[in-house]
């Protein structure tokens, strides 16, 4: 969604609450997990998930193979609360791109996958 | 062009986030939070309820366009009825994103559920008025009901005002779906109890576990909002009195209140 536009020279009702700032140290979790992915590092990646999330991070680390992706974005957050999820796509010079969803949340002071998807191929996670 | 498509095929761009209902509850019990929409005591309550209501508006656009679409047999005035909403939910769509920007937020900032969508699925057009006009909308008017008393309690006109523009169209938008909905049954009672019986489903799916009340019986918590201390609701409330002005009955209203009451049971 793009901005209105520089809002403080603009006539009119102004903006009444401050913008809700995304976690700096939410975004290198996500970018540690796309990271492990894309490494096939299955060990590291299960400690980066709660005991519910662990199954499906899992589920989507096995569907990338190792090695194939050397670049990735995350496309798009959102959030509930306090737990954010993470749109992303992994890239190499001779696959497809993999996308993915997940969603991290704080437990005891550290980010965590609660859940997972694969995404590939498909627009989101109810829609085909 | 593909009619009656699914829940799982309505287009979105790629750097949208969509997730299941039953997901973003999860993520909220996981929080420690009730699984239900965001409540009026939370602190995001406006940014998330009026990000629920611009994704709405948009599902609702898409709902009525293909009413439109789906069903090229409906009465021609029917048509129309139907091109007009699919006008009024564009706007409304463009209010709430303007909305969004005034209560620091952006379209995007919350995930967008299917549930809205999912209220589409029958293939006879009465039901479809039936669910979404009456049922749908007529959520909407709780909804911005309760929206407007905040923003008084606020004493910002803004959010008042724009929201009270929309809810006069919406109450014409439950209006127009009681007028289908008996219209296109006249004579045939199995077929007007098949369109109810959809919309008390659409009801009952928006209960929230007993997360709704009337107006009057929502117990009253202080709350902070943009720095001010005011009193306000712990639940969703049902709107008497808008519902009246769009043409629920009061018996239809007592029971749309029974059954919020029966889920707080379980």
């Amino acid at each position: 969604m793009s901005s209105l536009g520089e809002r403080v020279n603009v006539l009119g009702p102004q903006p009444i609450f401050e913008r809700f700032a995304t976690p700096p140290a939410m975004l290198a979790a996500a970018e540690r997990i796309l990271n492990l992915i894309a490494a096939g590092d299955a060990e590291a990646l299960s400690g980066m998930a709660t005991a519910t999330g662990a199954a499906e991070l899992a589920a989507v680390a096995t569907a990338v193979r190792p090695g194939i992706y050397d670049r990735h974005e995350i496309i798009a957050t959102a959030r509930i609360n306090y737990h954010h999820y993470v749109k992303a796509r992994l890239y190499g010079p001779r696959a497809e791109p993999f996308t993915l969803q997940f969603r991290l949340g704080e437990e005891s002071g550290e980010w965590r996958v609660w859940e997972a998807i694969n995404l590939t191929g498909r627009r989101g996670a109810w829609t085909r | 062009m593909e009619r009656m498509i699914a829940v799982d095929r309505l287009a979105r761009p790629d750097n949208h986030i969509l997730a299941p209902l039953e997901r973003m509850f999860q993520a909220r019990v996981d929080q420690g939070f009730s699984p239900t929409n965001v409540m009026p005591h939370e602190e995001d309550f406006l940014k998330g309820r009026l990000h629920g209501i611009a994704v709405g508006e948009m599902q609702a656009m898409e709902a009525a366009g293909r009413t439109l679409f789906d069903f090229p047999d409906a009465p021609w005035e029917f048509q129309l009825d139907m091109a007009r909403q699919v006008w009024d939910e564009s706007r409304h769509a463009e209010i709430f994103i303007k909305l969004l920007e005034y209560v620091g937020s952006y379209l995007g900032e919350f995930p967008e559920t299917e549930v809205l969508w999912s209220c589409t699925q029958i293939d006879d057009p009465a039901c479809r008025v039936a669910g979404i006009n009456r049922g749908l909308e007529g959520l909407a008017c709780d909804v911005f009901d309760q929206i407007i008393r905040l923003a008084q309690r606020m004493g910002d006109e803004v959010i008042e005002r724009a929201v009270d523009y929309v809810l006069a169209d919406e109450i014409t938008h439950v209006r127009m779906g009681s007028k289908w909905m008996r219209k296109l049954t006249e004579g045939d009672p199995e077929r007007l109890k098949k369109a109810q019986d959809f919309q008390d489903n659409i009801d009952n799916l928006f209960n929230f576990q007993g997360g709704r009340t009337a107006q009057e019986a929502s117990p009253q918590v202080p709350i902070e909002v943009g720095g001010r201390a005011i009193d306000f609701d712990s639940t969703l409330t049902i709107a008497r009195e808008a519902r009246m002005l769009a043409g629920f009955t009061d018996e239809e209203i007592e029971r749309l209140l029974k059954a919020a009451s029966r889920s707080a049971a379980y």
